[in-house]
């Protein structure tokens, strides 16, 4: 409702007459007669002086206790209340001309009187209600209200007028509304908004620039005698002081409310600093950096109403810092700059000091004040001393934990990388968290690199890199810290993963972002000095422990673990066995220095390969063309043991596909491959120096897929020449490789037809779940007798073929074509050609070489199964080295070869067939047979022999060789035989086991007749004819007492015929 | 030779047939250029930047490459192939097809030279029909300038090598034969200007310096013979440089004249440096036969010179860099 200017002259006059001393009133009467005062006040104005200086001495009055004017009255709260009201609406009522006579000098006492009133109650009393009135009626009584009704707006010399009276208050304003903002922190967060709006408000009305720049002298009317002595003349002096004084208050207030838990308080400090940076930031001096540093600190505010705010703010702040007078804006920037530096001076303290809400309030303001530098950053970081600083914080606050013994401990196998690569782009089980010495949140890392990529951002990049590369070069001790810096300062360049607030002003202020040419000159210069030799080839694992752990890899994986595991590998003898994981504690007790040392080349590798990581980011494709010095080094360590480097070298190679736009790894590898593998075979010449090499040709094969063939072909002739070269010293290194090789080959061209293995394994167990059929069982019995006669021999293709001798098979080629042989396809020649080598490494001197090759020879004869006539000559050169591993080596090596046997057994049994039996099974049988004696009366001592060991090599094997190569009736008599003695309950208890896994392999070739073997040995039921004219069962085991055979007997029997036994036991029971 | 011989600086692979002849190619702003025939027919021109196979092209209806060459104003590159044919290759913008070729006859090994007069023509000279003959055409106007048969028995033309002296008015032709002998021809006269005995077995090779108006030629024997052709335009035998092996297959001077390489049979190549012939460094590839093909260039800064050696699969041409060598004196 607007205030008519008729009523308000009539109303103004009823409030003389009736107003004239209410101090003698009653105060209840008075509390009425407030009420529609306000109401009165409200919707019409003051005009003349009188009513206004009446009204506003008679309500101070009101609020004074009558004894000490200075003191609140010990009115009720309703009353006060409702004054403070009425005063706010005099105030608001007041028409501006009379308005300004209240701070004409004459009034200084009273208003003074009535400012510490307000003060007073703003600080003093228990209601929020009246606290926050008392503040609002401040806020009202300078001008400065924030209500919604209108305000007088002060012209220019007005506002200089109220601004030097107050001068006179603002000690007394300024402690006062600082004790109350940082007063009871359980006080709502409306006063200290309030407060802090009062506090704000009234410094910037009495040091503002434009008052303050204008500075004409006041004139002082001599007459106003000790009124005089209150006034303050705002000269630079009192400026000075008075900021010295309130920095120190402002400090408080900072320090208080800048976490305060309520937003709004947060915002409100917020709003001060805006306004106190716009109004005053000249006269305020030195407390331009608190504000700015309060005002920085608050970009970060998690709550993003006060975030916003905040930003705004601060592209004010930096705008009118740009846009105004150059000498303004240097000084701002020498501000910031030096509270950079400062700021930089005291991080590593307070990193090291504080707790981890404070450092990363601490880390937001660093943060914050390079944003709000802007590309001034780069100005900054001209200054060394600047640089250095901020560079020293950086390394000291990055410093990495280096304890953690896991690290090392941890080895990635070759089937660790064989399944990440088959799941694809499933990342790495866990990805190991840094951890730093001075802190552990999350958070304040993220912020860390925010800082670095901000930097990097706006400052210059070759000046970036060349100091952070000085450092990197200069110590040990940074290098870590300087690595992780330089790939977010490259991120950050790149404009990755940076907060650009505000995107259309951002990209007018950062003008001098670097080039594509000048961001990959960067990353050159840094990824050489990774990949240099000294970074790079790092010593991860230590010495002593590397053979043991090779070792422990032959052994551990698949079933060999059976061997190894047992209880007696502690008093091993012949050190065969290894004690599994022992080695980890050795290495800590030894030396913890070069524990130390190998965890922090380990966390160097892994950062290094997270930068090259971030530099392919920074360059998107334009990587491509760095891939052809940098995969290999990634490959490299892709194929590392440890496993933190090896899942950090994955890791980069996925970023590494994905930034340079290759859909997978493979893709990645395979358009690569022509890079790699020059590196390869170059290295390969030079193997003492670049033992690496054979690795990345297995990592690249684990990755990739056949197309890479054609390119391989030549590589895998320079592995096998270089084998050829140096037998002695690096058939290690070459068996993995060819291990690898295979094992990619045999995944590329899976066999495509397993020609015996179906007709040679018969099927399985479940002829106990067919319905017997008896007619069908006395055809083929007819049949079969039929042959033995010879009858029908013509029509049926015999077995009397057999196999065709090797010689002869390559005869009938001759013949059948011309001269030349057809050129084998690449994967069958290089699968030849590894087997030529395997045939001399059977029978080399290391057992772990051996058994390697066992493995490898198994792949090519998966390999060259296709190709029937290339297999059986290679296999039969084979064979001589073969039956010495079967028969006369160590127990291990006799296991591994078993399992080739098997497969051999499966891609040519025939040819096998007769070899075995003649060369293979009358050693086996034999041995076992004069060792089952030696073995039931042994003691436990014996468990410990090698003898023993091949015993249960032997017996482990033998099942399913004979069931994989479909031996004559003869041969499983004589296996059988030579195992029977093994199912006494006298022989150790392994050997009962492995005989009974023969047992039940030949079972499974043959129920029947090992049913009946079984039965001769022991049979627990009598079989009584279901007619009485067939004859009655007689089985030699029947009746028989329990013996030393029966518990297996009857395992066996109950396990593979379980249910015709069971059928069969019931009748009789 | 104390230092172990350099590794390859790099391998380019995927050739796919043995390769047997080279030619670098580095124009101004470009990045360089290599191009190689083929004996399945095909030119690989290298990237030498990416070290990727740029482009293929595939002429000679798959019988083998056994020279290639540009010129150096246009993107035109002539080859030479075994099926006797010498064709001449469009590749600018990124065309590659023939634009015209000739028929040489010849069914030797022996490959072209070729000589720029002007930026628009050029002279070409083959080993002809004749085992003893050598035709001498202007390009690309395909006018025969002349044919050149030595009066003597000397047995097929075994390598020509045409050049312009500076004081001369017409270019000359360096031509070694069968019977070891190396002769001077004036192309514009059509006569022989001198005649020397090189060596006793065929001339597999011979290289020119134009600047000191000196070269050396190879044999099948141990022996690199150099001569030099005086200001009588008389051939002068001058000293010999013995190898380890015989037999040589390659010579080449690099363009500065300070180092001369040779290729030998026993897949050696060998550095000498030019003036004295003091040798400076052998490669050796290890790993098999070959017939080594050099060429050389300066025109790459970091790298002091290309060596480059195809292997028995022909998918590899190894480049060497002699960096880590003393050239200081050089």
């Amino acid at each position: 409702m607007p205030r008519c200017s008729s009523s308000k002259s009539m109303s103004s006059s009823l409030f003389d007459s009736s107003l004239k001393s209410p101090g003698q009133r009653k105060k209840k009467r008075c509390r009425l007669w407030l009420r529609p005062c306000v109401h009165v006040l409200e919707n019409t104005c003051v005009q003349s002086w009188e009513t206004l200086h009446g009204l506003f001495s008679e309500l101070c009055l009101c609020l004074c206790s009558p004894a000490d004017p200075g003191k609140p009255a010990d009115t009720s709260e309703e009353l006060k209340l409702a004054v403070l009201r009425c005063l706010d609406a005099l105030f608001h009522a007041a028409y501006g001309d009379i308005f300004f006579k209240l701070f004409e000098p004459v009034m200084l006492p009273g208003l003074g009187a009535a400012i510490s009133l307000l003060l007073a109650l703003g600080e003093k009393e228990k209601s929020r209600d009246i606290q926050v009135a008392a503040l609002m009626c401040l806020q009202a009584l300078t001008l400065q209200c924030d209500c919604t009704q209108d305000h007088v707006v002060p012209s220019p010399e007005e506002r200089c007028t109220i601004g030097s009276t107050m001068a006179s208050f603002l000690p007394g304003i300024t402690t006062a509304v600082a004790r109350i903002i940082t007063g009871d922190l359980r006080q709502g967060h409306t006063v200290t908004v309030r407060a802090i709006k009062v506090w704000s408000r009234t410094v910037a009305l009495v040091l503002d620039d434009t008052q303050l720049q204008a500075s004409k002298p006041e004139k002082t009317s001599s007459d106003l005698g000790r009124i005089g002595q209150l006034m303050v003349r705002r000269t630079p002096d009192w400026v000075k002081s008075t900021v010295g004084k309130l920095s120190v208050l402002l400090k408080k207030i900072i320090s208080c409310t800048s976490a305060h838990q309520h937003w709004k308080v947060r915002l409100e400090l917020v709003e001060l600093d805006d306004h106190l940076l716009s109004r005053c930031s000249q006269s305020l001096g030195e407390c331009v950096g608190l504000l700015l540093e309060a005002l920085v600190g608050a970009v970060n505010d998690e709550d993003p109403r006060v975030r916003e705010r905040c930003e705004v703010a601060l592209r004010e702040v930096s705008q009118r810092n740009q846009s105004c007078g150059s000498s303004s804006a240097q000084t701002f920037t020498d501000v910031l700059s030096e509270n950079l530096h400062s700021l930089a001076t005291s991080l590593p303290r307070l990193m090291r000091t504080s707790d981890d809400q404070k450092k990363l309030f601490v880390l937001n303001v660093f943060l914050g004040y390079i944003k709000v530098l802007g590309p001034l950053v780069s100005v900054v970081l001209n200054s060394g001393a600047h640089l250095e600083r901020i560079s020293r914080a950086l390394m000291q606050v990055l410093e990495l934990d280096v304890m953690d013994v896991r690290i090392v401990e941890e080895r990635s196998y070759a089937p660790s990388i064989e399944t990440s690569s088959g799941s694809g782009y499933s990342d790495g089980a866990h990805i190991q968290r840094k951890h730093f010495l001075y802190f552990t949140d999350e958070k304040i890392l993220c912020v860390l690199m925010e800082i670095c990529r901000t930097l990097g951002y706006y400052g210059n990049i070759y000046l970036l890199t060349d100091h952070f590369l000085d450092l990197y070069q200069q110590s040990s001790v940074y290098r870590k810290q300087a690595a992780m810096v330089l790939n977010e300062i490259i991120r950050g360049a790149a404009g990755i993963a940076v907060a650009t607030e505000g995107q259309g002003v951002e990209s007018q202020v950062r003008g001098h972002s670097p080039t594509q040419e000048d961001l990959k000159v960067a990353v050159v210069s840094v990824m050489e000095e990774y990949t240099s030799l000294k970074n790079w080839h790092l010593i991860t694992v230590s010495e002593e422990t590397d053979i043991d752990r090779q070792d422990q890899q032959l052994l551990t994986p698949s079933r060999l673990l059976s061997i190894s595991n047992s209880n007696f590998s502690s008093t091993n003898a012949n050190s065969l066995q290894v004690i599994p994981s022992s080695f980890a504690s050795t290495s800590t007790s030894s030396s913890s220095s070069t524990l130390h040392q190998l965890n922090s080349n380990i966390w160097q590798l892994c950062i290094q390969l997270e930068g090259i990581a971030c530099f392919a980011q920074a360059l998107g494709r334009d990587f491509r063309s760095l891939l052809m010095t940098s995969l290999y080094a990634v490959l490299e360590k892709a194929g590392e043991e440890t496993l933190l480097v090896s899942q950090a070298a994955l890791g980069s190679m996925r970023d590494i596909s994905k930034a340079c736009g290759y859909p997978s790894l493979k893709e990645l590898i395979n358009e690569n491959s022509d890079y790699l593998l020059n590196d390869i075979s170059v290295n390969l010449q030079r193997l003492s120096q670049h033992p690496q090499a054979p690795r990345v040709l297995t990592v690249m094969l684990t990755h990739s897929d056949s197309s890479l063939l054609s390119l391989v072909g030549d590589i895998v002739q320079d592995v096998l020449i270089a084998l050829d070269l140096s037998y002695d010293h690096t058939a290690a290194l070459f068996c993995s490789v060819l291990h690898a090789l295979m094992k990619a080959l045999a995944r590329w061209f899976p066999p495509s037809c397993r020609r015996t293995s179906e007709s040679a394994r018969p099927k399985q167990t479940s002829t106990q779940k067919e319905v017997f059929n008896i007619r069908q069982f006395l055809l083929d019995q007819r049949k079969q007798k039929e042959l033995a006669e010879g009858i029908g021999i013509e029509e049926d293709d015999s077995e009397d073929l057999e196999f065709p001798p090797p010689t002869e098979c390559e005869d009938v080629e001759d013949l059948g074509g011309p001269d030349v042989k057809a050129e084998l396809p690449p994967h069958l020649s290089i699968t030849k050609d590894v087997m030529e080598r395997c045939i001399h490494l059977l029978s080399d001197p290391s057992l772990r070489l051996r058994l390697k090759v066992l493995d490898v020879l198994e792949l090519c004869v998966c390999v060259l199964s296709e190709k029937e006539n290339e297999l059986l000559p290679i296999v039969h050169r084979c064979w001589p080295a073969l039956v010495q591993r079967l028969t006369a080596d160590d127990p291990l090596a006799v296991l591994r070869a078993f399992r080739v046997l098997c497969t051999l057994g499966e891609t040519c049994g025939d040819f096998l067939r007769r070899r075995v039996s003649k060369e293979i099974l009358p050693k086996l049988s034999s041995s076992l047979t004069r060792q089952a004696p030696i073995s039931a009366k042994a003691g436990p001592v014996y468990t410990h022999t090698l003898a023993y060991k091949l015993q249960v090599a032997v017996l482990q094997g033998l099942g399913s060789l004979c069931q994989r190569l479909d031996l004559a009736e003869a041969d499983l008599d004589a296996v059988c035989e030579a195992c029977l003695p093994y199912l006494s309950c006298r022989q150790p208890i392994r050997l009962q086991e492995a005989s009974q896994s023969v047992f039940r392999h030949l079972i499974q070739v043959d129920p029947d007749a090992f049913w009946f073997t079984l039965n001769e040995l022991h049979c627990p039921s009598s079989y009584i004819p279901p007619h009485p004219d067939l004859h009655p069962i007689q089985l030699s085991g029947m009746g028989r007492p329990r013996d030393e055979y029966s518990d297996n007997v009857l395992k066996l029997l109950r396990e593979e015929f379980g249910s015709v036994a069971e059928t069969v036991d019931q009748p009789v029971s | 030779m104390s230092r172990p011989a350099p590794s390859p600086f790099y391998t380019l692979r995927g050739a796919g047939g043995p390769l047997n002849t080279l030619h670098f190619s580095c124009h101004g702003g470009d990045s360089p250029l290599l191009f190689s025939g083929s004996g399945k027919g095909a030119i690989h021109i290298w990237n030498l930047n990416t070290r990727r196979t740029e482009k293929i092209v595939e002429g000679h209806a798959g019988s083998s490459v056994i020279w290639v060459s540009t010129l150096q104003a246009t993107d035109t590159l002539i080859s030479q192939g075994r099926d006797m044919q010498v064709c001449l290759w469009d590749l600018s913008e990124s065309r590659s097809e023939v634009v015209d070729s000739v028929w040489t006859g010849s069914v030797g090994f022996c490959q072209c030279s070729m000589l720029e007069t002007s930026p628009r023509n050029y002279l070409l000279a083959f080993a002809g029909q004749q085992s003893e003959e050598i035709k001498i055409i202007e390009l690309p106007s395909k006018t025969p300038v002349c044919t050149l048969v030595p009066d003597a028995k000397l047995g097929m033309v075994m390598c020509i090598k045409l050049w312009q002296p500076d004081s001369g008015p017409g270019p000359l032709l360096l031509a070694g034969y069968e019977d070891g002998s190396v002769l001077l021809w004036d192309v514009t006269q059509r006569s022989k200007l001198s005649q020397a005995k090189a060596h006793p077995e065929p001339v597999m090779c011979l290289t020119f310096d134009t600047k000191r108006l000196r070269g050396i030629s190879g044999s099948s024997e141990k022996k690199l013979s150099s001569w030099i052709v005086d200001r009588q335009n008389n051939l002068q035998i001058q000293e010999c440089v013995t190898l380890v092996n015989p037999g040589v297959s390659q010579l080449c001077i690099r363009g500065d004249g300070k180092l001369l390489a040779s290729a030998g049979w026993d897949h050696r190549v060998r550095v000498f440096g030019w003036k004295k012939l003091r040798p400076l460094a052998c490669f050796s590839t290890t790993l098999t036969w070959c017939k080594a093909l050099l060429s050389l260039t300066t025109r790459t800064p970091k790298k002091d010179c290309w060596l480059l050696d195809p292997r028995t699969s022909g998918s590899a041409c190894g480049q060497y860099t002699t960096r880590g060598l003393t050239l200081a004196e050089l």
